[in-house]
């Protein structure tokens, strides 16, 4: 079946980064089987729980939670990595489920919390993306802009992507989602893998395109100070729960409930655990 | 007859090592003598019986049924996968098919019972054993991989391109034994049909003629077969959505 596409997923990458895009989810929960290899069943867990939200067009929106909160399943649904099990999201006033998944996955770019490459050069890597789209001339310029956009030197191009930093091997996957052109950018705690001064760099790299390329943000991580530095708006998930959604430094100073209050106090985990 | 009952005198010894060293292999020696005995007997008989029927029909039906068997014992390997069985034995049987069927297309061997049954015999010996490693490692690199095949989804890849190096990686090495094999023929190592003609006393020119037909064969047959299966099998682990399934 053939499925017609919305008019901002058949845009030109050089014309679709002045297309921000709202995201929103309706009732949207997720379950995953898995084995209980003790007792030798399937099971099944709830990752996430009916969350009913969004996103603005070109903003910067934190997901702040603790590990197996449902955070990073929660990203993977907007670029169909997982299709959720309840709800639906909606992107541009379109069901994400009703587009053509590879058109969708060129306007959704992504970085992993663990840098993953393919085998080959920085360029390679860089322009994997529009090659597989069909693009065939000046890649070479494109693969140097979007070097340049992450603060890295055209210099680096043909080194194979092991040979980098961390930080630098994070960079260049931001350069790869850029060379896309996507209206929407989710990262998966970016910068888990890197030292303070790196972090702080890439964090405000990230505040820098999203202003400049006018990107709908998607930032996930646990650490309550860079959500603070990040975020406009942030949302604190535990257990697939959404248990807050405000301005960031409100959720931080005016907490509306007394688990957000515990969770940003630093309290939540003793709590949990003691 | 006599001359093969000699021969036990080898796997008592076997038995006898391994009880003495308390390698408790005794019982599987024995049990895979007296199978190894039961079935080559069988197909002994077999063979006697169809190389004499000379009808071609015949050799078809058992070269279905060596594919048959090569397929269930290969789609073990894929446990969780569904419809495991009909890809093994339709990669295999596509290797073994085409390669024969290019052969006897060229005249280079006849379309005699005597011919067709051992080449093909070896053929899917050869890809059964390939398809089970490529089957192994396209799961074990599929795993180890994930985080890249993940990125080249997200980037817009179809779930064939976002797994291509994990197919050429699984490939390639299901194929490392047999290119080795190439690579040592005739220096270390003396193949099995060579070596069954000149013990027959055939000449050794002849006998290495046929050897190397039959080593061509092989690699052929075993890489159709294992790029099949790699091409066929990948596809359950994804869905069609170009997710890939978790593991």
């Amino acid at each position: 079946m053939t499925r017609e596409l919305p008019v901002s997923f058949c845009l030109s990458a050089s014309t679709r980064t002045d297309m921000p895009m709202r995201i929103v989810f309706e009732g949207v929960g997720k379950t995953r089987k898995y084995y209980d290899s003790q007792n030798s069943l399937w099971r099944q867990q709830v990752v996430l729980r009916d969350l009913t939200f969004q996103v603005e067009d070109a903003e910067v929106f934190t997901i702040l939670g603790p590990s197996g909160a449902g955070k990073s399943t929660l990203l993977r649904l907007v670029n169909r990595l997982e299709d959720p099990s309840q709800g639906h999201i909606m992107l541009d006033g379109h069901l994400a489920s009703s587009i053509d998944v590879i058109a969708l996955r060129r306007d959704v770019g992504m970085v992993f919390q663990l840098p993953a490459f393919f085998p080959g050069t920085v360029r390679e890597n860089v322009i994997y993306g529009p090659k597989l789209h069909g693009t065939k001339t000046g890649l070479d310029g494109l693969a140097e802009t979007c070097l340049a956009a992450v603060g890295l030197s055209p210099d680096l191009l043909g080194r194979r992507t092991q040979d980098l930093s961390v930080g630098q091997q994070q960079r260049v996957c931001l350069a790869r989602a850029l060379a896309n052109g996507p209206a929407i950018l989710l990262l998966d705690e970016p910068t888990s893998a890197l030292d303070l001064s790196a972090t702080l760099a890439m964090e405000r790299l990230i505040a820098r395109l999203a202003v400049e390329r006018r990107l709908t943000v998607l930032f996930v991580s646990h650490d309550l100070e860079q959500v603070r530095r990040v975020g406009q708006r942030t949302m604190l998930l535990i257990d697939g729960h959404m248990v807050e959604l405000s301005e960031t430094e409100a959720l931080f100073t005016q907490p509306q409930s007394d688990l957000t209050r515990r969770f940003c106090a630093g309290l939540w985990k003793e709590e949990k655990h003691g | 007859m006599v001359d093969v009952v000699l021969a036990l005198v080898l796997v008592a010894i076997a038995v006898a090592l391994s009880r003495v060293k308390g390698l408790n292999l005794e019982r599987d020696i024995l049990l895979g003598t007296l199978r190894a005995f039961a079935q080559l007997m069988a197909i002994g008989y077999l063979l006697n019986f169809i190389f004499d029927l000379h009808r071609l029909e015949l050799v078809f039906v058992l070269l279905v049924v060596m594919v048959l068997i090569g397929g269930q014992t290969s789609s073990r390997r894929a446990k969780s996968l569904r419809g495991r069985f009909l890809i093994a034995t339709c990669a295999i049987g596509l290797g073994t098919f085409a390669t024969l069927g290019l052969l006897i297309g060229l005249g280079i061997i006849a379309t005699q019972p005597r011919y067709l049954i051992p080449l093909a015999g070896m053929t899917i010996g050869n890809a059964t054993r390939t398809c089970s490693l490529a089957l192994e490692r396209l799961r074990s690199e599929l795993t180890s991989r994930a985080g890249e095949v993940e990125a080249a989804l997200a980037l817009g890849a179809t779930s064939s391109q976002a797994a291509q190096h994990v197919i050429r990686a699984a490939v390639r090495a299901a194929m490392v034994p047999l290119v080795d094999t190439l690579k040592i023929v005739g220096l270390i190592q003396f193949p099995g049909a060579m070596t069954g003609m000149i013990l027959a006393g055939a000449q050794p020119l002849d006998a290495v003629k046929i050897q190397l037909i039959i080593m061509y064969m092989l690699v052929a047959a075993a890489l159709i077969a294992s790029l099949s299966i790699a091409l066929l099998v990948i596809r359950k682990y994804f869905t069609r959505d170009h997710q890939l399934v978790v593991l």
